[in-house]
């Protein structure tokens, strides 16, 4: 009868990059990448309670933007890419039909992912495109400190919305 | 918190047609990785800064250097010592610490930062956000693809503002007050704030697909068009226009 | 002719994510209406109005999950087999929360797309706004984001969407609700002169409505009924509960101590943002003081500062002249929040948890000096007193009770006094009394903020007026 899903997916896609937006520019620190952010705090919470779409565009688009509107744009292809491929890699290592716990090994294996991913992915891109290869390299503890901070504090946020809120189990894509 | 890249103003810039401004841009940063003299890249990025002043003023140019400012001074002071071959300029003793090379290669990258931060600057403060997505949908971007850009720019704000909300009704609601914690402590106190905040926007995903599909977006029927870029009258005119410069200045400027 | 709306026999439950399972909303409920004409339907707040309209739209249960029965035709149409787009140009809604039901940008947009979706030719879109723009006098807030526009704007967009669209049925729900008078009177020349079937749903009886409507429905204990004209209204006031007497009639209010707020020469600045103007907007209180025990009003227009002063009173904002002091103590900032509880108009700002329990102990577990069967004791007399259930899941509770449940949670915090921001929006005056009641047993003193002057008649004690900035006592 009803299941024609397209003003639903556009709706989430459309708010889960808000919330991205919103998380990247709302909470700075100014280092010498850009500034240290909450990114993958969302990132991960899409990705450990949407699908891997969701999570790749959310991701993907939510940094482009966030990086244009704050005037840096030479870094908006490379996060797309960094942090697109970062979402769609947690939600598909994560996916779970039903509503049993992901296992520990799973989660583990999702972490390292999303460490290796943000440092490695803005490490080679930017050392190809933005600067050389010991410029970016400097940059690499901060983005493992930020992502792995931001893979826990999410892994935290994800369980308590689902939780508190326990519709956001049918939304998912 | 403001999101508009927009500056108002009157200049050449504005009446370009986005289209070709677009495809300016996106020629002008693949222009910045080929193989011109120093002269020449600085050249041009001066006459960007220029262009830039006479349609959206100083004021615009400053702000955008200052935030671009700690990347830019990291990238000029950090790589002149990591180019190791080549003559050297400065040496203490037998230990060489910055070579002409290294100069070189920094002055060029950070040119080319600033040329191409500058540019996307440039484009998004005198193009507004809808001019820049119809041009998108003219080079064909889904039509979907460009809804959910323009959704997503109306719920920034309205995300960003309950969450402000939502921080300061959780401060109202703290017991003791919170001094000096440590870090992980204050990480863990952000839990509340983000879970609120996101179940907050979670709620308005349904509503917003209900109001779209009461707006009849859903079915299969092809769409009009409110709004067109049909006010700007040579779109293949500026094309060219921009194409010749960019040409002009790579024969002009290029490493023989 | 054909019925515009056809109801027979519909029974509806919503989904429920706890263990105990949702009341049925509706109990084999029939309703017809024919088409060109004008109804009223009655109905205290949540008792399933909106649910009503949105399952009319076909939007409900595809976006809120729930069990239905029953038989729909809009003009013929059965709903079981129609998708909420085809419905377009034959069924409009207006929503009784607009910013739910902004899609766009900005104001112009906002009209444009629905103009879109039906496919129309650029010159008659454009003429079809502007028609309905300058007929809502929205015509300088063209570009304006939603964010920018006070409540009586948004809901006037709304309108203007739903004239440009031009569907043969509205439903409108609290669409007189926010507008000022004007824009009332013009709402309802709309509704008489027009040949549309217009279905109004409110839930609290309007002078507008007197000549407007050809029939006046009540929603009645999950039914629809349609009682004669001088039992109609008694039997709404009886489901609003407002026969019951005052729950403050009886209260004797003796607090432990009586503690002074006051506030003298305050002046203080807020900036206001939108498109058309920079100004500044500026705050002035020469005097004003609350005690404990006691329960004051301040009323005022849309956009007359209420927020700001009530911002400034709890210490959210800062002020540049003059001194706010309790008991004698000039205080500010985190130290003052300490002392004033504000109570947004929005419940779902602190909602983060699991169950009404865990909420309700989330502030008392922080506080080191109480132990735990303590806690728990306090938080099952405060469930009982607020009449909440403590297993229920907050984000997924009726309206009324998450504002119940927020201020339980304050009630909790003991803060000798409270700012409650426009407690009386969707809820029956009975509830917003009760709760009002509740939050005083302590004895703390509780400044209320309302636009609606009579619920402001029900509390009956000082008042004080804000306009424009300038705040005075009446």
């Amino acid at each position: 009868m009803q299941q024609n899903r397209n003003a639903l997916k556009v709706a989430m896609v459309a708010v889960l990059t808000a919330v991205v937006v919103v998380f990247t520019l709302v909470v700075r620190i100014p280092t010498a990448k850009g500034y240290l952010n909450l990114c993958d705090v969302a990132i991960c919470f899409i990705a450990f309670t949407f699908g891997p779409w969701s999570a790749f565009i959310a991701a993907g688009l939510g940094t482009a933007l966030a990086d244009l509107i704050s005037g840096y744009a030479q870094w908006a292809p490379i996060s797309f890419v960094v942090h697109g491929v970062e979402g769609l890699l947690i939600a598909l290592i994560v996916r779970q039909k039903g509503n049993e716990a992901v296992s520990i090994f799973r989660k583990l294996l999702a972490g390292l992912v999303c460490i290796a991913t943000v440092s490695l992915g803005y490490f080679v891109l930017s050392a190809l495109f933005i600067s050389t290869a010991s410029v970016a390299a400097a940059e690499i503890p901060g983005n493992i400190a930020q992502s792995g901070v931001g893979f826990v504090l999410g892994l935290g946020v994800s369980s308590a919305v689902k939780k508190a809120y326990p519709p956001v189990r049918s939304l998912s894509w | 918190m403001t999101i508009n890249t927009f500056v108002a103003g009157k200049g050449l810039l504005y009446r370009f047609d986005p289209r070709a401004k677009l495809l300016t841009v996106v020629l002008l940063c693949i222009w910045f990785f080929l193989p011109v003299r120093l002269v020449g890249l600085y050249t041009v990025v001066g006459l960007l800064i220029l262009l830039g002043a006479l349609n959206t003023g100083f004021s615009h140019i400053l702000k955008t250097f200052l935030s671009i400012l700690p990347m830019l001074l990291f990238m000029v002071l950090f790589m002149p010592f990591n180019v190791r071959n080549g003559e050297s300029l400065i040496s203490i003793g037998s230990f060489t610490l910055i070579t002409a090379e290294g100069l070189e290669q920094a002055v060029r990258l950070a040119g080319r930062f600033i040329g191409i931060t500058y540019a996307c600057t440039l484009l998004f403060a005198t193009t507004v956000m809808q001019e820049v997505m119809l041009a998108l949908r003219a080079f064909h971007l889904p039509y979907k693809a460009g809804l959910v850009v323009t959704l997503a720019f109306t719920y920034i704000p309205f995300i960003a503002e309950s969450f402000s909300q939502i921080a300061e009704s959780h401060s109202l609601r703290e017991a003791e007050s919170e001094q000096g914690k440590r870090i992980f402590q204050r990480l863990k106190d952000l839990v509340p704030t983000l879970t609120s905040a996101l179940v907050f926007a979670l709620r308005s995903i349904p509503n917003l697909a209900m109001s779209l599909e009461l707006r009849g977006f859903g079915g299969e029927e092809k769409r009009s068009s409110f709004k067109d870029l049909s006010s700007y009258r040579h779109p293949f005119t500026h094309t060219l226009l921009s194409c010749i410069m960019l040409v002009g200045f790579w024969v002009l400027f290029r490493v023989k | 002719m054909q019925n515009a709306l056809s109801i027979t026999n519909l029974s509806f439950t919503y989904h429920s994510y706890g263990e105990k399972a949702c009341e049925r909303i509706f109990d084999e409920l029939n309703l017809q209406i024919k088409e060109g004409s004008k109804t009223l339907l009655l109905a205290p707040f949540d008792k399933g109005k909106t649910t009503l309209a949105k399952i009319i739209c076909a939007v409900c249960p595809k976006y809120f999950p729930g069990t239905l029965s029953g038989n729909i035709e809009v003009f013929g149409s059965d709903l079981a087999t129609v998708e909420p787009w085809q419905l377009l140009s034959v069924c409009s809604y207006v929503s009784q929360n607009p910013q739910e039901q902004f899609v766009a940008n900005s104001v112009e947009e906002e009209v444009a797309f629905p103009l879109e979706s039906l496919g129309l030719c650029r010159a008659e879109m454009q003429e079809r706004v502007d028609t309905a723009l300058k007929h809502w006098g929205l015509d300088r807030l063209r570009t304006s984001s939603s964010q920018e526009l006070s409540g009586g704007e948004r809901k006037r967009v709304l309108l203007a969407v739903t004239e440009a669209i031009d569907a043969r049925f509205w439903i409108l729900d609290e669409a007189f609700d926010d507008l000022d008078q004007k824009w009332r009177d013009q709402l309802k020349e709309m509704i008489k002169q027009g040949n549309k079937t217009v279905l109004v749903l409110a839930s609290r009886y309007l002078a507008e409505f007197d000549t407007l409507f050809d029939q006046v429905l009540l929603l009645d204990e999950k039914k629809i009924v349609a009682p004669a004209q001088e039992q109609l209204l008694c039997r709404f006031s009886q489901l609003c509960q407002d026969d019951l007497p005052n729950p403050l009639a009886a209260q004797v209010c003796t607090p432990p101590s009586v503690r002074q707020l006051v506030c003298t020469d305050l002046i203080a600045e807020r900036r206001r943002t939108s498109t058309l103007e920079e100004a500044c907007f500026k705050v002035e209180v020469p005097h004003f003081s609350l005690q404990s025990g006691e329960l004051i009003t301040l009323v005022g227009p849309n956009g007359s500062g209420k927020s700001s002063f009530s911002r400034i009173l709890c210490g959210l904002d800062g002020y540049l002249h003059g001194a706010i002091k309790v008991d004698g103590t000039p205080l500010s900032g985190k130290e003052l929040s300490k002392k004033v509880g504000y109570l947004f108009q929005n419940p779902d700002l602190q909602i983060f948890l699991p169950t009404v329990n865990d909420e309700l102990s989330w502030s008392l577990r922080r506080r080191r000096d109480l132990k735990t069967e303590e806690i728990r004791k306090k938080v099952a007399h405060c469930a009982d007193l607020f009449g909440l259930s403590l297993s229920d899941t907050p984000a997924t509770m009726s309206y009324p009770l998450r504002k119940a449940l927020q201020a339980a949670v304050y009630y909790l915090l003991d803060r000798p006094f409270y700012i409650l921001d426009e407690l009386d929006s969707a809820l029956t005056y009975h509830t917003a009394l009760t709760i009002i009641r509740d939050l005083r047993q302590h004895g703390a003193g509780i400044l209320l903020i309302t636009h609606d002057k009579q619920f402001a008649k029900r509390v009956e004690q000082r008042t004080y007026s804000i306009e424009k900035g300038r705040l005075c006592e009446l």
